[in-house]
């Protein structure tokens, strides 16, 4: 039982500072710091000003995650023209209102939707918190062979690790920032496996966390030893005992987007290849943990060769079909996590219309102007729907890259490296 | 109805279990996959079928019986049963296959926040029933690929309920002798309820095999499963049954679901009580099938593991979740384990010889693709 503050208000801007002030005082009460309360206020008081007068009453909800602070917004009616929370319409600047949801969604560290019962949909703003700087500790020298199975480690052994792997640039980004991994752990949204000498100290770690509904991604491994055979022992550790604490649950599969050189290769199937900036690519690596049963695909006439052949090499057993135009003719709008350190954004279907391609490329054409340099999409390949997206995918630029294996929807990654 | 909060009528241990789901049927594959036919090596039955006198019965039974109910605890079954181990029928449980008998067990003596013990790599329905009952399963690392007694007996603390020994060991085959299982027994001492489950004792020949039915005389603690699935060739049909001394069999009636076998099966148990004549069969048969797979291993450099059961491991080269896919697409369904937390291993079930024909090439084709 969650002891969220909740409330409801009318849509529209005259309880939209109302709202906003709500949001603030419980995220101060909450222990947020200033500039991450109002944050999350100035999110709460555009999008209901934005919200339209149809839209019933908007529900919001705050929930500390720790490393995060969650402002949802649900709004139950089922039809709703929500289209301003795309970042590309920026252009329509007379219609007020859609500027206020997409300022909205700039303001947040992270934006995901999900559909409520009935029709509504559910707007989960994420605005991560700042931790103080600081200089991690160097690994001591002498750090011996992995003793024992690699485990589910305590707060200070994984925090350890972190400072470890940070202090030698190991692991990958992960792996920094000790409290904010302590955070990501306790709130479920990052796994460890961490191995340990015979002195009980770390000697190497494995993290994953939730990608889509059914998979995880890896992310690791980071190894302390030195190159040789007791630095590969650790890397094969802590894979078996991923794999072992992930099985019989309802994980599907782990990927890898950013293989480390360290993950074993073995034991991993490659599903495609993600372009770099720089003209190279790297492989996208990944672990079923069920047998696949086989499912459905729907593939746009667009990507149909490109996933028919890549089904087929990978043996998917796929009943491959081209889906129906979506019912809706316009107001498609698409999700878009930033990444701004690294210049990269996906793009996910948030609504499919009949208006899918236009506003794909509006999209992608939008994020290229802002100077990003991997823009990436994900289209789940299970919903007849997100199908509508990809011809205007393709034509801005965007190739398949990868198809991540989940027989209720692979998942088609596809890419742009400008 | 206006605001129908699903969540909030599910408890948290439901929410949090996903929900199994079965392999789609035979056709559904084959489309999927492309071929014409599913050689099933998954799901270790019997490719012998029943035994003569079951099909003659079944051969011989009314259609217009089915708008009967059965007899609703198997009164038949549990005397011809009692008869053939020298136990009183009271002491005998059947159920909708083993799988049901496991609810009952666990139903009758857990409550949210017990435990049960059991292997980290066994069969997996022992850990799900506990999982979506609330009741947290200890899962003991095997060793040497045998459930380790010792480690077993540390786990056990006093939210124990119920330690499932699966005897012999799905997927590995190993099993416990009888003086190990006495051993195990006297160390529990009545600490919590023990569980042999014995879904595929009748394959077992060695006589150092457990006589469990003996041991529950000294052991009032133990219950033993069986089931008509493996053996006796009546997976289809969905029965197997349980054992206990008197006073824990009278508690796991009580949850017990009477009227959950169908007529069908329990005549068909019945008449198939005890066919030797099907058993040396079927032995003889899992010899050969063995000897098979024990050679094509040798000649493919991989490991084999497992003489007992009807189903045997190897480890492949390669992930055996990309072996399974690649083995569906040429009509081949074997299991893959990582499920089993076995990754890089598949289970073969000892099929027809035509199956294990097809299974050899497909392997040594999939491992050629590398
Ligand atoms: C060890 C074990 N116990 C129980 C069962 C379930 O048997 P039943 O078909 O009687 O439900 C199986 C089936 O695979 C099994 O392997």
């Amino acid at each position: 039982m969650t002891l969220d503050p909740r409330a409801q208000l009318p849509p529209g801007p005259r309880h939209a500072g109302i709202g906003a002030g709500f949001v603030r005082d419980c995220a101060i009460a909450g222990g947020a710091e200033e500039r991450l309360a109002n944050r999350l206020a100035l999110i709460a008081e555009e999008v209901l000003g934005a919200a339209p007068a149809n839209a019933g009453l908007v529900g919001l909800a705050l929930a500390d995650r720790r490393h995060s602070m969650r402002l949802s917004v649900d709004f139950t009616a089922s039809d709703l023209d929500l289209a301003g929370l795309d970042q590309s319409r920026r252009g329509d600047i007379e219609e007020g209102e859609e500027i206020g949801l997409y300022l909205a969604a700039r303001l947040a560290d992270r934006l995901t939707t999900e559909p409520l019962d009935r029709g509504g949909l559910r707007l989960s703003f994420d605005v991560g918190r700042a931790y103080p700087a600081m200089t991690p500790d160097a690994a001591p020298a002498g750090l011996g062979p992995i003793s024992g199975p690699a485990a589910d480690p305590d707060d200070a052994t994984l925090a350890l690790l972190v400072q470890w792997a940070e202090a030698a640039e190991l692991g990958g980004p992960a792996f920094r920032t000790a409290p904010r991994v302590l955070d990501q752990r306790a709130q479920g949204d990052l796994f460890a496996r961490v191995a340990l000498d015979a002195r009980r100290r770390p000697v190497g770690g494995l993290f994953w966390h939730p990608f889509g509904r059914r998979l995880m991604e890896l992310a690791g491994p980071a190894l302390l030893l030195p190159e040789g055979e007791a630095r590969a022992a650790v890397a094969g550790a802590l894979l078996d005992a991923a794999l072992a604490g992930l099985v019989r649950k309802k994980i599907q599969g782990l990927v890898v987007l950013e293989p480390s050189p360290d993950m074993p290769r073995a034991g991993f199937e490659t599903v495609g290849h993600l372009p770099s900036a720089d003209g190279a690519t790297w492989p996208v690596l990944f672990r079923a943990l069920e047998e696949d049963p086989g499912g459905i695909s729907w593939v746009p006439a667009v990507l149909k060769d490109w996933v028919t052949a890549t089904t087929r090499r990978l043996a998917l057993g796929r009943d491959i079909e081209e889906p129906a135009r979506p019912k809706r003719a316009t107001g498609a709008a698409m999700a878009a996590e930033t990444d701004r350190a690294r210049g990269r954004v996906t793009l996910r279907s948030l609504i499919a219309a009949g208006d899918a391609a236009e506003v794909a490329a509006g999209n992608v054409a939008l994020f290229r102007d802002q100077g990003f340099s991997e823009i990436r999409a994900l289209l789940d390949l299970g919903k007849p729907d997100q199908a509508a997206f990809a011809e205007g995918l393709v034509q801005a630029g965007l190739a398949p890259a990868a198809l991540i294996p989940d027989a209720a929807g692979d998942l088609l990654l596809l890419a742009a490296a400008e | 109805m206006k605001d129908f909060a699903l969540d909030r009528l599910v408890p948290a241990h439901v929410r949090a279990f996903e929900a199994y789901v079965p392999s789609p049927p035979d056709d559904v594959l084959c489309r999927r996959f492309g071929v014409p036919q599913l050689h099933r090596l998954n799901n270790n039955e019997n490719p012998l079928g029943p035994p003569e006198a079951a099909r003659a019965m079944m051969a011989a039974w009314k259609p217009e019986h089915a708008a009967l109910y059965p007899q609703g605890d198997g009164w038949h079954l549990r005397r011809a049963l009692g008869r053939q181990f020298d136990i009183d029928p009271e002491q005998l449980i059947l159920g909708n296959g083993a799988n049901e008998v496991i609810a009952f067990v666990i139903k009758a003596f857990c409550e949210p926040g017990d435990n049960i013990v059991t292997a980290d790599r066994t069969f997996a329905v022992y850990e799900w029933l506990a999982s979506f009952s609330g009741v947290e399963p200890k899962l003991v690392p095997l060793r040497d690929y045998a459930f380790d007694a010792a480690a077993m007996l540390e786990a056990i603390d006093d939210r124990t309920r119920v330690v499932f020994v699966c005897n012999p060991n799905n997927p590995t085959g190993t099993w416990w002798t009888h003086d190990e299982l006495d051993a195990f027994m006297d160390a529990v001492d009545g600490r919590a309820i023990v569980v042999a489950d014995e879904a595929y004792a009748e394959f077992a020949e060695d006589p150092a095999f457990p006589d469990s039915f003996a041991l529950m005389q000294r052991h009032p603690n133990l219950i033993v499963f069986r089931t008509f699935s493996k053996m006796w060739g009546l997976a289809g049909l969905r029965i197997g049954w349980m054992a206990a001394s008197p006073d824990v069999a009278a508690t796991v009636k009580k949850t017990s679901i009477s009227y959950s076998v169908n007529l069908l099966a329990m005549e068909a148990a019945r008449a198939a009580v005890w066919d030797e004549a099907h058993v040396a069969a079927t032995r003889a048969h899992m010899r050969e099938a063995r000897a098979g797979v024990a050679e094509l291993a040798a000649r493919l450099g991989l490991t084999m593991i497992g003489d007992v059961g009807n189903f045997c491991m190897l480890r492949l080269p390669v992930s055996d979740t990309v072996a399974h896919r690649r083995l569906m697409g040429r009509g081949v369904m074997a299991r893959a384990m990582t499920s089993f937390r076995y990754p890089g291993w598949l289970r073969v079930s000892l099929g027809p010889a035509a199956a294990m024909a097809a299974f050899a090439t497909a392997l040594e084709e999939v491992l050629a693709e590398g």
